[in-house]
Formats: structure tokens, sequence, C-alpha cells
């Protein structure tokens, strides 16, 4: 269990040294590296001193590694001079967004997959079942940001029948329940994309567990006992195949969020995702940085959390 | 465990399908770019529909998108082979190195192995990426060095029990040499295991590349079908995403595809239980 956090914590660590270290090692001027160009526009002597004595630019490296984690581990993750605001509150204001996004995806790509896998896996080689294993698979082969696309140019463009992006109606000035059904109609398009893209992982595991489980003896008891087929495949093959299914989408989330990132980015959807995207292409580093910082975070302690919880579901392990 | 691949894919028609597809980017990306119009080449004929002379049009520089598409399918196979190649590599080096030396060696692959595993990959090579703005041959480097640990691990443990398993004691004692046990037990027994994480590391690459190429990462100077796609986008407006952004992206999808069902066929042949002929 030790091994585990220490596990975590040293991944945690190598992300903040990357971090650390690569804008170090960029040619040129380190300030510019560090904050993007954007910051030598609005140089001045003060300005420079005060960004230098903040990183501890002319110290030497150790003590500019210890200032930046010290700095860090207080809650601060800079400053963006694109944006003129604290990181820190940049990604906090974008961050629901993505959790909206992905929390409902999640929800429903397991809750379809995980049915429709049980369903298949229990009528295995029916031409149900060959049917939804073809489609699946096909559908697998798409890349989310395709998916997103190709549902952007059918829906929103063509048939103009669901906003084409963001997440909200700018100057709508609507009140109530009309923003509610606001955000919901923007949500549809980015929403469908992401679970359609992690519908089919969920379904095939599901599907493998189901067949194997099958075959087990406490099957043939529960057969053997009477019980209705539906309460057989539900609550004794189902039930069994939950588990490795819930902790792939634990350890999964890494895959989740990166495709959230993408969606974000075909819908201009206000999230972490897109956030990252338009300061990769201003080169606002602090930004990015923190951003990926956040998300690493996020998904190591999820993980770990996941990690954690599979010991009591299993305790063979 | 010894496979018959060429039976396995051949029966199967999910491993049939991925390997036709294969064989068809391969010769996509090998012959074809030596036949078609120079990629490269600005004309004044911008946003034409698709015609005898280009097959799929032309874009906003009047460039010819049949053969940007059949470039672009020589960067993703370049990119899915190399990280192949030197994922498995890296993997079968450090895993079977880490079984048979044993001590702190092992001790230091193995903990690296574990903390690699619970990094996510995508983010720290966006990380990386946007910092050095690797070339193709850079981005293959940086994707298999995080790529390895998942095919070490099980490398490592198959080696192991390899080591002592009777067959290889068998063969020892009728006196067979070490290379005769290596080539005739060791990498057959491996062999499976190998060649789906060779596909798994395609696939993944291929994947990887196409979508950093299309949020802006990765060598300006080569043709991407992430990047191409990307710039298709921009035009949604017009009518031109039919001939452009669509075959694009069908493209990259049926590739990725094919080396899905080769996975899974492959998987099958592994794991007997999943097996629908053996119900």
């Amino acid at each position: 269990m030790r091994t585990k956090i220490i596990n975590y914590a040293v991944a945690f660590l190598v992300l903040l040294v990357l971090n650390f270290i690569l804008p170090r090692l960029m040619p040129g001027d380190p300030l510019s590296a560090i904050y993007g160009e954007e910051v030598l526009v609005q140089m001045s002597p003060e300005l420079k001193a005060n960004l230098i004595g903040r990183f501890a630019l002319d110290k030497p490296l150790w003590e500019q590694f210890t200032s930046y984690i010290s700095s860090l581990a207080k809650g601060d993750l800079g400053y963006s001079y694109y944006q003129n605001a604290a990181v820190s509150e940049i990604i906090l204001a974008h961050l629901p967004w993505t959790l909206l996004l992905m929390g409902l995806a999640i929800i429903f790509s397991s809750v379809v997959g995980i049915i429709m896998g049980i369903e298949s896996g229990w009528k295995r080689g029916k031409l149900m079942d060959k049917t939804c294993l073809t489609g699946m698979m096909t559908l697998s082969g798409f890349p989310s940001f395709f998916l997103g696309m190709m549902l952007l140019l059918f829906f929103a463009v063509t048939l103009r029948f669901l906003p084409l992006q963001g997440a909200r109606t700018a100057y709508g000035n609507l009140t109530g329940g009309w923003i509610v059904l606001d955000v919901l109609k923007h949500l549809i398009l980015p929403l469908t994309s992401l679970t359609l893209a992690e519908i089919p992982a969920n379904y095939l595991l599901t599907r493998n567990t189901m067949i194997i489980n099958a075959r087990e003896p406490f099957i043939l008891t529960a057969k053997a006992k009477g019980l209705p087929d539906s309460k057989v495949r539900y609550r004794h093959a189902g039930r069994n195949s939950l588990l490795p299914v819930v902790t792939r989408i634990g350890i999964k989330l890494g895959i989740i969020v990166t495709g959230a990132l993408f969606v974000e980015i075909i819908f201009s959807y206000p999230g972490v995702g897109n956030l990252i995207y338009t300061s990769l292409l201003m080169r606002d580093y602090p930004v990015l940085q923190g951003s990926l910082i956040m998300v690493t975070a996020f998904v190591l302690l999820v993980n770990l959390g996941v990690d954690l919880i599979y010991k009591k579901l299993d305790p063979r392990t | 465990m010894h496979i018959r691949y060429w039976e396995k894919l051949e029966k199967d028609p999910f491993g049939k399908t991925g390997l036709i597809l294969v064989i068809f980017f391969a010769m996509l990306a090998a012959v074809v770019p030596l036949v078609t119009q120079n990629p490269t080449t600005q004309t004044s004929f911008i946003f034409k529909p698709p015609s005898i002379t280009h097959p799929l049009g032309t874009n906003d520089v009047g460039q010819d998108i049949w053969s940007r598409l059949v470039w672009g399918a020589r960067t993703s196979f370049l990119v899915g082979l190399g990280v192949g190649v030197l994922s498995t590599l890296l993997a079968t080096l450090l895993g079977a190195s880490a079984a048979l030396i044993g001590g702190w060696y092992e001790g230091v692959v193995m903990r690296t192995v574990d903390v690699l595993l619970v990094i996510p990959t995508v983010i720290l090579v966006i990380l990386i990426a946007a910092f050095i703005t690797p070339s193709i041959w850079l981005l293959i480097v940086v994707i298999s060095l995080f790529r390895w640990q998942g095919a070490a691990r099980i490398i490592r443990a198959q080696t192991l029990s390899l080591r002592k398993s009777m067959h290889i004691s068998a063969a020892k004692s009728f006196g067979a040499s070490t290379s005769y046990i290596l080539f005739k037990h060791i990498i057959p027994d491996l062999g499976p295991i190998l060649v789906v994480s060779f596909i798994y590391s395609c696939r993944m690459a291929i994947f990887l590349e196409a979508s950093l190429a299309f949020i802006g990462i990765g060598d300006p100077s080569v043709i991407s079908w992430g990047k191409m796609m990307r710039h298709a986008l921009n035009f949604y407006y017009l009518d031109v995403w039919k001939w452009w952004l669509l075959p694009t992206g069908v493209a990259l999808s049926a590739f990725i595809l094919s080396f899905t069902l080769l996975s899974y066929c492959l998987e099958k042949a592994m794991d007997p239980r999943l097996d629908e002929s053996n119900v």
C-alpha cells in the first residue's frame, strides 16, 4: 500500500521536475520561456527584477527549484501576462465545464457500455451479439475529435439544429429555467461525441468478463436454483463483471480527460481542454503548465482513490 | 505459448479485415506517393471539387488533397511502425534483462515501470512537445520512452516463469545451447505478447500523432492527417469538408480500426476462453 502511494508521489514529482526543467532548457531568455513572449511587451526594469526574484532566476538551479516548489505548495500556479490574471483563477473558471462534460460522459458511457456488454456477452455468438460487436469495433476506431467534427458538421452546420460552439448563448439575457435549457442545448453535441468515444472500451471489457463469468460454477448453481434468466444475467453474472469495468474507468481517467480535451477544442467548449489549446497557440506557458499540473494531479488522485477502494472491493489483491 | 498467427488471422473475420486494411494502407503509403502530384505545390485552383486531375479536389491554397492524403498515410505509418518497434524493443530488453539479472537492477527497472504506469502519457507528451516542437523522429522517441512499461512488466513475468519451466529444462538436459533455447523456445513463447504489444503501440502512436498534429504540435513541414483535419475544419461553412475533412477522418479511423481488429483477434487467440469456436 505504501509503495502505491510512493509511486503516485514519484509520478507527480517527475511531472513537476519536467515542468520546471523544460522552460529552463530552452535557448534564449528563460523569462520569456517561463512566461511566454507577451511578458516582454510589458517588461520594465522593476517587473524584470520582480520576476527574477520570484523565481530566484539569479540563484543556482537547486534554489530555483525549491522556490518553484514552495510557491506551488502555496497554491500559486503563476501569473498569465496574456490574460492578466492569476493562473489558478483562470483554471478554476474553466474547471466546472470540464467536470460537467466529463462527469456526464463517464456516467452515460458506462451505463450504456455495461448494459450492452452484459446483454451481448450473455447471448454470445447470436446475431445481436455479432451486430453489437461489429458496431462497437468500428466505433472504437473513430478518434473522439473526428466523431465530434462529424456531429458538428451534421447537426450544427447542415441541419442548423443545435448550437455550433460555446457552452452558453452570449448576451442571451436568459433567466431561470431557460439558462439550464441553454446549457443543455450546448452540451448535447460535445457530450454525445465523448460518450460515443468512450462506450466501446466499456462494452468490450464487460462483454469479455461476462463470457468468462458465464462459465463459472456459480452461474450453473443460480440457473439450477430455477432463477429467472434476467436475474442470473444481472444479479449474478453481470454484477461480477462490474469490478473490472469500474476499475478501468478509474485507471483510464487520463484517457477520458484527453478525450474531453479534444472534444472541447472542436466545440470551443470553455473547459480546461480548450484552455490548454488556446494557451498552446498563444504560447501562454504559465497557463499551459498550470493546467497540465492540475489535470495530472486530478488524474493521479482519482487513480490512487480507485486503487484504495479496489483493495476493499477485492480482498484477494 | 505458440500461436499460428496466419491461421488465426485467416479464420477470424475481424482479423482478416484488419490484415487486409493494414496491407491496403501499407501499399497506399509505400507506392502511391511516388505517382501522385507534388503535395506541396500551390496553384490558383482553390477549393475545387473532385475532378479527374484532382480526385479529392483542392484545398484553400490550391494543393491537391488526394496527394496530401497519401503522403499523410506515410507519416502515420512511419510513426506507428517507429513507436511499435522502438517501444517493443525497449520493453523486451528492459523486461527480460530485469528478469535475468535480478538484484538492484531489477528493482530500479520495475520501480520505473510502476511510476510510468500511473503517469498520464498524453499529458506528458503534450507538455514536452509544447516546448521542444519535436521533429517526427524525435516524436517517435518521446512517445516510445513513455510507452514500454506495460509490456515490460508482462515480459518480465513471462521470462521469470519460462526460465523455470519444464520444456526449457528438458531442452537443456538434451544439451541444447543457450541460443537454441533462446530462439526455439523463449522468443516464440514471448512472441504473442510481443506481437500484441507491438500492435497496441502502433495503434496508440498513430492516434497520438494525429491528435497532437490536430492541436498544432508537431513538425510544420510534415503532412499529417491530424493537421489536415484541423485545417479543413476552419472552412466548415463551405462544402469542402465533404472531400477534404471526411476522407481524411475516415482514412485515420480505418487505419486505427485495422490495428484494433488485429489485436482483438490475437487476444482471443491468447485467451481461448474468449474464442467463439470453443463454445
